[in-house]
């Protein structure tokens, strides 16, 4: 039994060997793109929309009105980012009830890859709204004695999202592998319902943990909700 | 538990490669989509207020235009009641001129039929009463009308003499005319009386079928009549006295 799919090698291209967990993301990814484009292919103004595209809709709309919730404003980038976040990981744990299928979710390195593309979106996203020095001058605040716990939080906070996700999913996908061999047919559906609940569960915190840190990067330092945070 | 760092740098290229297809292929086309919508919406909204303003503006227009048809309507109905009663009153007072007229024309017509009536009923009374006493005299007296009315005539003379001459100053002809020709000897009768007064006097009998039976003596300027019709009217006169005298006056006469 293999803990992390990374392990996998499902095949070669040019001699360069493919693990489960980039075979899986990548079915992810076209489940997702396949998708989108074949809703959204015919998308016009004067074409009603049908169901499809309403449920599309209404997702994209519900992840757009959390991330304006929280970012207290309107912004299309985030919603890229935070939004592509929560589909893959939401899709990736969804099709943990496909037999076979093992979520990209439950390996390190996929947590890892999300936890640094927050890492860096969040400087990124930080800079891009205040400046270079704006940004960097949330570091110093409230007095530069907070300069290296500010550096250690920003990491800390990136290690903890990517061991969060990868800890619930993987506990999951081995609990579930487990029971399948001391009870093969019972437990493991429960299992995986819990799964598919931790799942989504995990998903929505990612995201939202992904937003509200960007979020804090990106707004403007007001004295009056800092003075209640702290409170 | 460990990370493959190549396996790292694949995902974070995935992810990113996710994030542009998504933004590619969800993301731009439904945001574009809802704000294309959410646009059109918005114009329709703005054309619906437009449109509900001009309607607004029409209704009242309408209603603007309705009221003073109303009112237009309302005068117009007023002058035609008042034309067609003022029609009304001139068709009824000519109606109740022709009536007038009409019935003056009627109440005309029978007292002309009323008056020819009873001059036929005197014509017809009077031709009665003459053949009734021609007939009573000839089967009780033996003896005719004539000389019976020659008779009287001279008494009358008789009676007004005085009245007689004055009236008729000194006359050189007299006339007698009767309904019928008078025997010789009631002519005789009668010039003599008249010669008794005036002497030398000419007297000429003639008849007239106009005349009523009866003698008629013009003398000078005098005229005496006895003829069945002064007769008859005299009796008229007297039951129009006693019908004015009332039933106790005729109660009395029985």
């Amino acid at each position: 039994m293999t803990l992390s799919p990374d392990e996998t090698i499902m095949f070669m291209i040019w001699g360069i060997p493919v693990n489960a967990t980039i075979f899986y993301t990548w079915i992810v990814m076209a489940v997702l793109t396949g998708a989108s484009m074949l809703i959204t292919r015919n998308l016009r103004p004067d074409v009603p929309p049908n169901r499809w595209r309403t449920a599309l809709e209404v997702i994209v709309q519900g992840i757009q009105s959390q991330i304006e919730e929280i970012s207290q404003g309107p912004s299309r980038h985030l919603l890229y980012f935070a939004g592509t976040l929560f589909l893959f990981v939401a899709v990736s744990n969804l099709l943990l009830v496909v037999p076979g299928f093992e979520p990209p979710t439950s390996s390190l390195s996929t947590t890892t890859a999300l936890a640094l593309s927050v890492l860096v979106a969040v400087p990124l996203f930080g800079i891009t709204s205040r400046g270079l020095g704006g940004y960097f001058k949330t570091y110093l605040e409230p007095s530069f004695i907070m300069l290296p716990f500010n550096i250690i939080s920003e990491f800390s906070r990136g290690i903890s999202l990517a061991i969060r996700l990868y800890g619930n999913i993987m506990s999951g996908a081995v609990i579930a592998a487990i029971l399948l061999t001391v009870a093969p047919f019972f437990f493991p559906v429960v299992m995986d319902l819990l799964g598919l609940l931790t799942g989504m569960i995990q998903a929505y915190i990612f995201a939202i943990l992904a937003t509200v840190y960007i979020s804090s990067a990106t707004k403007p330092a007001n004295p009056s909700t800092t003075q209640k945070d702290n409170s | 538990m460990s990370i493959d760092w190549i396996t790292v740098a694949a995902q974070l290229a995935n992810f990113l490669a996710l994030v542009w297809l998504l933004k590619r292929f969800l993301y731009r086309p439904i945001l574009d989509g809802i704000d294309a919508r959410e646009a059109e919406i918005s114009e329709r909204m703005q054309v619906a207020v437009h449109a509900k303003e001009k309607a607004r503006a029409a209704e009242a227009d309408y209603r603007a235009q309705l009221s003073t048809l109303q009112s237009e309507q309302a005068s117009a109905t007023e002058a035609v009641l008042r034309k067609a009663e003022e029609e009304k009153n001139a068709l009824l007072a000519e109606a109740h001129d022709r009536v007038e007229r009409e019935r003056a024309a009627w109440a005309a017509h029978l007292n002309d039929e009323a008056r020819a009536f009873t001059a036929k009923m005197h014509r017809a009374g009077g031709h009665a009463l003459l053949e009734l006493t021609r007939k009573a005299l000839t089967d009780l007296a033996d003896d005719t009308l004539e000389p019976r009315i020659a008779a009287h005539l001279g008494r009358k003379i008789a009676a007004m003499d005085t009245e007689l001459q004055r009236a008729a100053g000194k006359p050189d002809e007299a006339l007698v005319t009767s309904h019928e020709a008078l025997p010789r000897s009631v002519q005789g009768e009668i010039s003599a009386t008249l010669r008794e007064r005036f002497p030398d006097l000419n007297v000429r009998f003639e008849t007239s079928a106009a005349m009523a039976p009866g003698l008629s003596l013009s003398l000078g300027g005098a005229q005496l009549s006895w003829t069945v019709d002064t007769y008859i009217d005299g009796l008229d006169a007297l039951m129009a006295d006693q019908l004015a005298s009332g039933p106790d006056a005729m109660g009395g006469a029985r």
